[in-house]
């Protein structure tokens, strides 16, 4: 009896236990929103502070006010050209992704031999694992030397204004390509085996070539799955900081902002903002830089919510 | 099949016909089109998994000059030595928190609560928190640890962090090993008697043993590679006596000092440009050496307990 006793005693201790263990991670995240939206709306009403209009419509961005050409050190507060930076290359990566990912997710899961699965899958595996500050410096040594030397011939017609060392948005492009290719991968490679065999059965009985097969059949069945991977690339684009900020190598938007060389001048976006400057601030300054990740925040979790909806939505789990 | 054997019923209503070369063409065109986008979708492929080796070769290959000198592994302007103490260190100091916390919160998840509210709720929170971007948890961390809760930059407020940052990932990897145990052994040991905690303690947690270890060595893995999130929270630099186990000290890792190297102190560090780049080539490939040996010892692990499990 006694023993009895006891061993439902300690069940109940285990189990308030890992209760508070699992409650932690609740906790956590009302925490990181909570205390980043309790400081990301004092720039908007604090002296010194700016206006709404100002911090998403213009482009002057120095809180800290050491750039301010007039010596006085008065800070700007434009966020626009950071914004504008993040939404710019999250975009196009992610475009660049989409048919590299689908390509080889579809590949990957309907056509490939044993033997090229076995040596892939620990690849994408090593690779989604890779440090981004890694592939940041790859970028920086090999990547932005061979953009410069790409393209200085060409300056002129692109609209470079002066030389360029190949930083910019375009070489953070490409890094975010390598640093989001994987998670989109795995993910749609997950997409895809959850359809079960039966449907590509159905399709290859009807006659259907094997290219018909995924187009028709099995892409469809898997589209929310896919949709799933492609936001939550967008998800890691955006916040992915150091890879990118190693190849943006800029403290303003480029002067010709609407011309292709725009992309291969050094650049700015709100990740590597953040990374440069925040430590070295207090006050006004700080806050300003709350409400950059704020923006952060509020974008991502927009992503995913949206990934839940598409998961929620499919069919094949 | 050979063409002309075809059924014409391959075909969509509106393009059969009677005319058997018609037919054939349009069956060719199907097939040729097929083979196009088969071997259009086997060099996307190619392409992919060549720039993957690529880069990792090129990463080894460019590092080995830095690996193969001694003074790499020193505590001197071009060695690496406190980083490598710190990176292990870092990576031990969250384990111990994020280790049991995960575990527990995957023990909840899998065996206590019912599917519900709750477990939703749970399950979504996971899944925010690993959409946070780790610049933004690095500011989080910087607030709440090192400021409001007076760690200053350091290495616990480090930790802490990371915790906040892998728990999602421990989760579902830990959710995962659990799921895999199969039910008639949780049936087995309640039908004998034994409480929920007592069948986890005895029955569950040993034979989803093989996961749980791969499960710890890829949240290792994780750790290892982060450094936006280690910015603001445990700092760049390293003090004099870096070799102790104080938590209060701000320290940096692998990972940071590569972000330093050719990033925020290019150019300040006291080195030539060429040595900066041979060091951060060194770096580069110590992270990807230990990833590889992470993801290997994983996988074999994982196969090696499931054996001696299995033939006991």
């Amino acid at each position: 009896m006694q023993y009895n006793q006891r061993a439902r005693w300690s069940d109940q201790v285990a189990r308030a236990v890992f209760f508070l263990c699992a409650i932690l991670l609740v906790v956590i995240i009302l925490a990181v929103i909570g205390f980043i939206s309790s400081k990301a709306f004092n720039i908007f009403f604090e002296h010194g502070g700016t206006n709404l209009k100002t911090f998403f419509f213009t482009d002057n961005w120095d809180p800290t006010g050491v750039n301010d050409p007039t010596g006085n050190g008065n800070p700007g507060f434009g966020a626009g050209g950071l914004i504008l930076g993040s939404l710019v290359i999250t975009l196009v990566s992610v475009l660049i992704v989409i048919p590299l990912a689908l390509g080889t997710a579809a590949f990957f899961t309907e056509v490939a031999p044993r033997w090229l699965v076995n040596f892939l899958n620990p690849l994408i595996e090593i690779f989604t694992g890779v440090p981004s500050v890694v592939i940041g410096v790859l970028g920086l040594t090999v990547l932005v030397p061979f953009l410069s030397r790409l393209l200085t011939p060409f300056a002129q017609s692109l609209g470079i204004v002066g030389a360029t060392a190949g930083f910019g948005w375009g070489a953070a492009i490409l890094v975010l390509v390598i640093m989001i290719l994987p998670t989109t991968l795995s993910i749609a490679i997950d997409a895809l085996h959850a359809v079960p065999a039966s449907v590509r059965e159905a399709s290859l009985a009807l006659g259907s070539t094997r290219w018909q097969m995924v187009c028709k059949a099995v892409l469809p069945a898997a589209s929310s799955g896919l949709g799933t991977a492609i936001v939550l690339g967008l998800a890691r684009a955006i916040g992915e900081t150091l890879a990118v900020e190693l190849v943006l190598g800029g403290n303003a938007l480029p002067r010709n902002l609407f011309s292709l060389g725009a992309l291969f001048q050094p650049s700015i976006n709100i990740t590597a903002s953040i990374a440069e400057i925040f430590p070295e601030t207090s006050g006004v300054s700080q806050d300003a830089y709350w409400t950059l990740a704020f923006i952060l925040l509020a974008i991502t979790f927009l992503f995913i919510c949206i990934s839940r909806y598409l998961a929620s939505r499919s069919v094949y789990q | 099949m050979s063409l002309q054997s075809a059924s014409p019923l391959l075909l969509p209503q509106s393009e059969r016909t009677a005319d058997p070369t018609q037919r054939t063409r349009r069956l060719r065109r199907l097939h040729f089109s097929n083979g196009l986008a088969l071997s259009l979708l086997w060099f996307v492929t190619m392409l992919v998994a060549a720039l993957f080796v690529a880069i990792i070769l090129n990463l080894v290959w460019t590092g080995l000059p830095a690996l193969t000198s001694p003074a790499f592994y020193g505590t001197g302007a071009q060695g690496i030595g406190p980083e490598l103490f710190n990176t292990f260190y870092i990576l031990i100091l969250t384990e111990l928190f994020l280790f049991p916390i995960s575990l527990g919160a995957a023990i909840f998840l899998v065996e206590y609560a019912r599917q519900g509210w709750l477990t939703n709720v749970i399950h979504f929170a996971a899944e925010t928190l690993a959409g946070v971007p780790s610049i933004v948890l690095g500011m989080f961390g910087f607030l709440v640890f090192s400021s409001d809760a007076h760690l200053s930059i350091s290495r616990l407020a480090g930790a802490l962090t990371l915790l906040c940052l892998n728990f999602p990932l421990g989760l579902r990897l830990f959710e995962q090993a659990l799921n895999t145990v199969p039910r008639e052994l949780r049936e087995g040991g309640l039908a004998l008697g034994a409480t929920r905690w007592r069948t986890i303690r005895t029955v569950i947690l040993p034979s989803a043993l093989p996961g749980i270890v791969t499960g710890l060595i890829l949240t290792a893995g994780k750790i290892i590679g982060e450094a936006a999130a280690l910015l603001f929270t445990m700092g760049l630099f390293n003090p004099a006596n870096v070799f102790t186990l104080n938590t209060g000290l701000a320290s940096d890792t692998l990972t940071t000092k590569l972000y330093y190297l050719k990033g925020a102190g290019a150019g300040s560090t006291g080195l030539t440009t060429a040595q900066e780049t041979l060091l951060a080539a060194g770096i580069s490939a110590v992270l990807i050496l230990l990833l590889l040996i992470i993801n290997i010892t994983a996988r074999s692990i994982g196969r090696l307990i499931q054996r001696k499990l299995t033939a006991a």
